[in-house]
């Protein structure tokens, strides 16, 4: 007899919202800042951790590093010709960079030295070397920043040229050749490009040796092979392969999660408490329409069925509105003040976008997390209610 | 036909308190019939009314409607009796004060669901039957005692149903209002509806339409 949707108990439930306006406009306050730092956390810690597997694999397949004395130390270039004799190799290249320390930003940049003519390592150095005249920025003494150093630059005031103090604790004056755009925002960010020869001046390196040597094999599946047999050929070594560097980053990148988890944790709890404090507490105005309802020949399946449109509507609603919110401010707004809890182990990420990721499950997982949980939250109570006899309640 | 078998409620306040507000109480209420309740206050008056509407349950005995028991009837069918069978004018009116004079006399028709046209027009009759169709859009908060009573009068009357119940229908009105109540009183009982009132108003004794006055005293039948 009743197949068709009860329209009138739908109008009767948002007509009871909007008569209950000033508690329910508290509950969908609540309600949609939970929700909305709820996703805000999880698509920031989605966008990151995208952006990192994407950094990884811009990273060299194979790094080779000559130890002394438990420490890092030049290598010699001429190992780059052995190396290529190792069958899978398709290409080793000795790279030459080092970090410098920024004292009145506090910040380090990776100070990176490209060969015009020698085979590059990143895709980016091909366009760069394309882009850019290095015999000219040789001559000039010239380098390359990208757009964030170029930024914290300006701000300490060194807007044409930056003296490098080099070990011998003489200055080399470098002037600012131009800006450019990296593959990825978290690493070339804080990335500085200059000829190798002024690289090798400021950090005093032979030009027999380099800092470290990448090495590219043509099948991923030998990566590892190719690294024992570098590390067999030259003891002295320590070799770094992809796989080595996602479990640091990802570890860096847990520690991170752990803020978030606790912030998580506090959040949910916050959302419990008071939806306990709501579950706990139906007004005796409430209690009162429950028993009229009833006293006038509503079943306690009608109330119920009310009472779930109820909070089904409220707490969509809201729902909605936080995740709408959180989008804008994630992804729009590229989550001021939260990033930086995240983005935290080097301040030079002003520029980094948060990429979008659209991710089904956390919006399902804060979904399930809120709405039906707020839903049982309104229905216990007021089943509780529906289910005395009516006389009680509206004596 | 309205029975009460060998009724006796006992409310439980607590373990050591208990009042008997009825103690077996026996009465026939036949189809058509205006009744008059009457007796002091506290007498049991308002619990036989609920009894016979099936908003509580007596302690021991039975009450049968129209050949149903329906003293054992589980919630959700006692709703349903209430629905079909019912129509009750609380002594409070209960009704909604938040929404308008439509919405209250609606409620009764919601779990029915309705069209639409068929719900209005309900609404409508029984708004004009008891005079109250021009305030249909105001807030019943809002309203005067004796349009508040008609309203509940009118939402009692919305489902058509054969039994009504008032309880102390006069008890918040002035003397023009409860004489109004009376014409109201001599309509219904026009339209056959069986009528039990429970009221201590002398108002009620010796009206040539009520049929029978049943003194209650202490929760017994005198
Ligand atoms: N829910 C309840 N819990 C405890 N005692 C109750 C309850 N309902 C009624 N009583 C008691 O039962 C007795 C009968 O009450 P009832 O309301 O039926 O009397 P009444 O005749 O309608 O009185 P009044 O004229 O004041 O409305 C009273 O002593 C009352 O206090
Ligand atoms: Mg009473």
């Amino acid at each position: 007899m009743r197949k068709k949707i009860n329209l009138y108990l739908i109008e009767y439930a948002i007509n009871a919202i909007l008569r209950q306006s000033y508690k329910n406009f508290f509950i969908v306050t609540v309600f949609t800042i939970l929700t909305f730092l709820l996703t805000s956390v999880f698509f920031i810690t989605n966008s990151l951790r995208y952006e990192m597997d994407s950094t990884v694999d811009t990273l060299p397949q194979i790094i080779v590093q000559k130890m002394k004395a438990g420490r890092h130390y030049d290598i010699d270039v001429n190992r780059v010709d052995k190396i290529l004799e190792i069958p899978g190799v398709s290409d080793a290249v000795a790279r030459v960079w080092g970090y410098y320390y920024f004292e009145n930003a506090g910040v380090n940049f990776s100070v990176v030295g490209i060969e015009q003519y020698e085979n590059q390592y990143k895709n980016s150095f091909v366009n760069l070397v394309k882009k850019f005249d290095f015999d000219k920025l040789k001559e000039n003494s010239s380098m390359l920043v990208g757009a964030g150093v170029k930024r914290t630059m300006e701000n300490s005031y060194y807007k044409e040229y930056f003296n490098f103090i080099k070990p011998n604790g003489t200055l080399k004056k470098v002037t600012l050749g131009g800006v450019f755009d990296g593959d990825t925002n978290l690493e070339s960010n804080d990335m500085i490009i200059m000829p190798q020869e002024i690289v090798r001046e400021i950090f005093d390196l032979d030009p027999s040796k380099a800092t470290d040597i990448v090495v590219k094999v043509a099948n991923p599946m030998e990566i590892q092979t190719v690294a024992s047999k570098i590390k067999l050929m030259f003891p002295d070594t320590r070799i770094i392969t992809t796989g080595d560097l996602k479990v640091s980053y990802q570890n860096i990148f847990d520690y991170k999660s752990g803020i978030f988890l606790a912030l998580f944790i506090v959040t949910l709890f916050t959302f419990f408490i008071i939806i306990y404090d709501k579950a706990s507490g139906v007004t005796s105005e409430e209690k009162r329409e429950i028993g009229i309802l009833k006293a006038i020949g509503w079943t306690v399946d009608d109330v119920l069925k009310e009472k779930f449109y109820e909070s089904f509507v409220i707490s969509l609603f809201s729902y909605g509105l936080g995740v709408g919110l959180s989008l804008a401010y994630v992804y729009l707004f590229q989550a001021p003040l939260l990033r930086d809890i995240f983005v935290g182990y080097s301040q030079l990420k002003t520029n980094f976008e948060l990429p979008f990721v659209f991710d089904m499950q956390t919006l399902f997982l804060v979904f399930l997390l809120s709405v039906p949980i707020y839903i049982a939250a309104t229905i216990i109570p007021s089943w509780k209610v529906a289910t005395l006899e009516a006389d009680e309640v509206i004596r | 036909m309205i029975k009460l078998k060998n009724i006796t409620k006992i409310y439980d306040v607590s373990k050591n308190d208990k009042v008997k507000a009825l103690e077996n109480v026996n009465l026939t209420i036949k189809e058509g019939e205006l009744i008059v309740l009457k007796g002091a206050s506290g007498s049991g008056k308002s619990t036989i009314l609920s009894l016979i509407a099936a908003l509580s349950k007596p302690s021991s005995g039975e009450v049968i409607v129209d050949g149903k028991q329906i003293s054992k009837l589980p919630d959700n069918f006692a709703s349903i009796y209430r629905r079909d069978n019912i129509g009750f004018i609380f002594q409070k009116y209960n009704l909604i004060p938040t929404l308008s004079v439509k919405e209250n006399i609606l409620l009764p028709l919601v779990p029915l669901n309705p069209d639409s046209e068929e719900a209005d027009e309900k609404i409508q009759e029984v708004m004009k039957r008891f005079h109250i169709e021009h305030k249909e859009d105001s807030v019943v908060r809002n309203l005067s005692g004796g349009e508040q009573q008609r309203v509940a009068i009118a939402r009692a009357n919305v489902n058509n149903p054969k039994i009504i119940i008032a309880d102390e229908p006069t008890a918040n009105l002035d003397e023009k209002l409860s004489q109004h109540f009376l014409e109201i009183l001599r309509e219904l009982k026009s339209l056959n509806k069986t009528i039990i009132i429970a009221t201590h108003d002398p108002l009620f004794i010796g009206l040539d339409f009520v049929d029978r006055e049943i003194e209650i005293h202490n929760g017994k039948i005198v």
